[in-house]
This record gives structure tokens, C-alpha cells and sequence, in this order.
């Protein structure tokens, strides 16, 4: 069993894993709302930004920009300006966390707004609706229901992969339960760090699959 | 209150509509009938701007909301103005196209609560009397998933009446509807023909044709072929490519 101040580490390691993984579904939904919005824009340079964008940060490792952020803008920041720049690595983990699963949900929101008949935006507009009216009032609220399982996965992967912190000295659940085996030699304290995992993804699992039975209510017959 | 000069557009390499012109006076019923792929949806569909033509002018109320040549625009429209011109055309679709997430009354309120920002006391009023019209009042807390064609689509009816139109525009409205769902959404077009809306509806159905619409135009590949009152295009055409789709389709 584990002590009480072994509790203690582990349950401020879960919480940082945590805080990352809200912290990042939140910000990713919203900027990825607006980069599918690019993605699907009239206007080339809008639509180029976004692929440009969605490109880049799928298209890298996601510890390869953790790397970045956390040491390559202070060296950099430090060559240009010639003074230090501490970034709290917290801070580092929410960046990278938030701007690479914008790049994942907004390809997912896209593919949802473009899974609604086309009947729908005209519809809106045959009512005097203008296009961001009904994207805001028609369209997206639709996409609700269809996006929970494909958003319900990237928080899944996400929650797991903020293990990756523990490389930029952040200690998060498994870097915690990381330091007890190798201080202890007992493996056994992974253990915790997988039932804790398992537990975490079980909710989110279960809160998904509910809420995707509420939010489409409305297609029953 | 609707003039069409004329009017040409073009997808691509195919040209579906080759210079149509007419116009449709307040209170007038215009039927438009013709075999499919004669350009009579994409010409209503034009009227509001869903689709852009290539070239031509286009009136709503003597204002000119369109006036373009080869694929671009001639001259420029107030926004505001074209806004507001836009809001006196309401639209029917042939697949109903309600708001699957919002009840009946929702659907019909979302126009005005969203579009002129009405107050949502007398907008649900007014939705009420409208739902009451249709014969969907009893219905006004059902998603659409679960009413019929028919009821869709008068339901979709009242919704394109709740932003007060001056013209409404039927596109095909009872070619999705199973045979026995048809007379009901026909009897409350009617009502609404009586009531002295303007109205251009295109349609197959022939009968509802000649007893309501002031006038037909049969059109057929790209072109009006003929122009007049019911009983004389539809009993007595002129032109042979009238005679010919009438009988197939009688």
C-alpha cells in the first residue's frame, strides 16, 4: 500500500494530468472551431492557413513540439534579446497540449459541419439568415451529437498522451508513480498509475456514450 | 413584384436557363410546369439568390437585386438593401429541410427571433397563429423526426410565413410527400393563394394547377415555351412540346 505522502504525490500527479487535459480539450474546441470554419472559408488565404496549420501540428510528434516550446523558444529568446526567459513548464505543457489538439478536433469539427445536408444552410438563408447566424444557430448545434464520439476519442488519446509532461520535468501521474519504482525498485506502483489511468478514461467513456444519447434525442422517431 | 429579364445560368459548360423573362404581379398564383431538368427549380431558386446568375436582371418589388453578366456582377446592391429585399421572399423546399434539432414552434420562431431580433412573446404569437393555420398547432413540441412529410411540410410552410413574406416560392413542395400526404399540404397552399399571397410555385401536379394558379408557364429545356391561363395551356397548348409533356404526364 501506499504511504500518505506517497498519496498525496500521486494525487497531485493526477491532478496536473488532469488540469492539462481540460485545459486543452477547452482551448482546442474553440480554436478548432475556428480553424475548420478556415478550413472550409471562401476566401484561399484563410483556408491555406488553416492546412498549413492542421499540417504542422499533426505532422510532428507531439513531444518534438513539447521539445520546442520548452527549449527552443527560450534559446532562441535568449539569442535575439540576449536576457532570459523562464517559461514555467506548466504553462509550456497547456501551449503545446492546446495547440496541437486544436489540430486534431479541427479536422473533426470540419468533417462534422460537412456531414450536415446542404439543405440545412439554405434553408437558414431562405429565412434571412446570415452565414455566420446560421453556422452559430443551425449548423454547429447539429454537429453536437456527431462529434462526441470522434471528440470523445482525441480526449481519451489526450488524457494519456499529457504523460509526455514527465519529459519536460513536470511531475505528472506517471512520472510520479515513475520516481516511486525506481526509488523502491517495485514495479508495482505502475499499477496505481494504470488503475488510475483506467479509471479516468472509464468516465469519460461513460459520460460520452450518455451524453451522445442525450444530445440526439431529437433524431427519434 | 417578381420581374425576370433575361435571364441566363450556366454550370459549367451546361446552360440551364437561355434568356427567361417574365413577371409576376401582387396576389398572382404562377404555376411553373415542365419535364425535370428544364431549369424551372434552379429559375425559382435564382429568384432568392440560392443560386447566382450568370447573366441578367432580376426585381424584387421594382428594385433591382440582381443584375449581372457573364458571371459577374454589373452593378452593385446595398447589402442592406438586398438584406431587406431578400426577407419579402420566403421558400419552400421540395425536402422540407426543418431544423431537425428544434421543435415544431422553434422552426418557426428561430426566423424571426434570430433574423429581426423580434421580441419572443409576440414571435410566439404570431408562430401559434401561424402553426394554427397549417394544422400544426397540437403539434408545436415535436421534433420533425417524428411527424410525416406532409406535416413537415406545412410546418416548413409556416415557418417561411413567420418572417411576413410578399412572395412565397414553392419548390416542387409535394414531390417528396407519399400520395396520400400530398392533399393536405395542396389544401393549405390553397388557403394561402386565397388569402391573396403571391405566389410562384413549381409543380407537377396539374390538377392543383388549373383550379388555383392565374397563370401557367411551361418551360422546357432552358426556355419558356408558352405562357397564359390555365385553362389554355393546360387544356388547349399551342406549342407541340406542350401537348407532348401534357400527355405523358395526364
Amino acid at each position: 500500500m501506499l504511504t500518505s505522502a506517497q498519496w498525496t504525490a500521486v494525487w497531485d500527479g493526477t491532478l496536473i494530468t488532469l488540469e492539462i487535459t481540460a485545459f486543452a480539450i477547452v482551448v482546442g474546441c474553440l480554436l478548432g472551431v475556428v480553424l475548420a470554419l478556415g478550413r472550409l472559408s471562401k476566401h484561399r488565404i484563410l483556408r491555406a492557413l488553416s492546412w498549413f496549420y492542421i499540417w504542422f501540428f499533426r505532422g510532428t510528434p507531439l513531444l518534438l513540439q513539447l521539445f520546442m516550446v520548452y527549449y527552443a523558444i527560450p534559446i532562441i529568446y535568449l539569442e535575439s534579446t540576449g536576457s532570459q526567459l523562464n517559461i514555467d513548464p506548466m504553462v509550456c505543457a497547456f501551449i503545446t497540449f492546446s495547440l496541437n489538439t486544436t489540430a486534431y478536433l479541427a479536422e473533426i469539427i470540419r468533417a462534422g459541419i460537412e456531414s450536415i445536408p446542404g439543405g440545412q444552410m439554405e434553408a437558414a438563408k431562405a429565412i434571412g439568415m446570415t452565414y455566420g447566424q446560421a453556422m452559430r444557430k443551425i449548423i454547429i448545434p447539429q454537429t453536437y451529437k456527431r462529434l462526441i464520439a470522434p471528440v470523445g476519442n482525441e480526449l481519451v488519446m489526450l488524457l494519456k498522451d499529457t504523460s509526455l509532461v514527465s519529459s519536460i520535468a513536470l511531475s505528472d501521474l506517471l512520472r510520479t508513480t515513475k520516481t516511486m519504482a525506481n526509488a523502491s525498485g517495485n514495479w508495482l506502483y505502475y499499477l496505481y498509475a494504470a488503475a488510475i489511468y483506467l479509471f479516468l478514461t472509464t468516465l469519460l467513456q461513460l459520460g460520452t456514450d450518455r451524453l451522445e444519447i442525450k444530445l440526439g434525442a431529437y433524431e427519434k422517431r | 413584384m417578381v420581374k425576370v429579364e433575361d435571364v441566363h445560368k450556366q454550370f459549367g459548360d451546361l446552360q440551364v436557363l437561355k434568356g427567361i423573362n417574365f413577371e409576376v404581379n401582387p396576389k398572382e398564383v404562377v404555376c411553373i410546369i415542365g419535364p425535370s431538368g428544364s431549369g424551372k427549380s434552379t429559375m425559382l431558386r435564382c429568384i432568392n439568390r440560392l443560386e447566382r446568375i450568370t447573366s441578367g436582371k432580376i426585381y424584387v418589388e421594382d428594385e433591382l437585386t440582381e443584375n449581372r453578366m457573364n458571371g459577374k456582377t454589373v452593378e452593385k446592391i446595398d447589402p442592406q438593401k438586398l438584406a431587406n429585399l431578400c426577407l419579402d421572399i420566403g421558400m419552400v423546399f421540395q425536402n422540407f429541410n426543418l431544423f431537425p434539432h428544434l421543435t415544431v414552434l422553434e422552426n418557426v420562431t428561430i426566423g424571426p427571433t434570430v433574423v429581426k431580433k423580434e421580441n419572443a412573446k409576440i414571435t410566439e404569437e404570431h408562430a401559434m397563429e401561424l402553426l394554427e393555420k397549417v394544422g400544426m398547432a397540437d403539434r408545436k413540441d415535436e421534433y420533425p423526426a417524428r411527424l410525416s412529410g406532409g406535416q413537415q411540410q406545412r410546418v416548413a410552410i409556416a415557418r417561411a410565413l413567420a418572417m411576413n413574406p410578399k412572395v412565397m416560392l414553392f419548390d416542387e413542395p409535394t414531390s417528396a410527400l407519399d400520395p396520400e400526404l400530398v392533399g393536405e399540404v395542396l389544401q393549405t397552399m390553397k388557403e394561402l393563394a386565397q388569402e391573396g399571397m403571391t405566389m410562384i410555385i413549381v409543380t407537377h401536379e396539374i390538377g392543383f394547377a388549373r383550379e388555383v394558379a392565374d397563370r401557367v408557364i411551361f418551360m422546357d429545356d432552358g426556355v419558356i415555351c408558352e405562357e397564359g391561363r390555365p385553362q389554355d395551356i393546360l387544356l388547349n397548348p399551342k406549342e407541340d412540346r406542350t401537348k407532348e409533356f401534357l400527355n405523358k404526364i395526364l
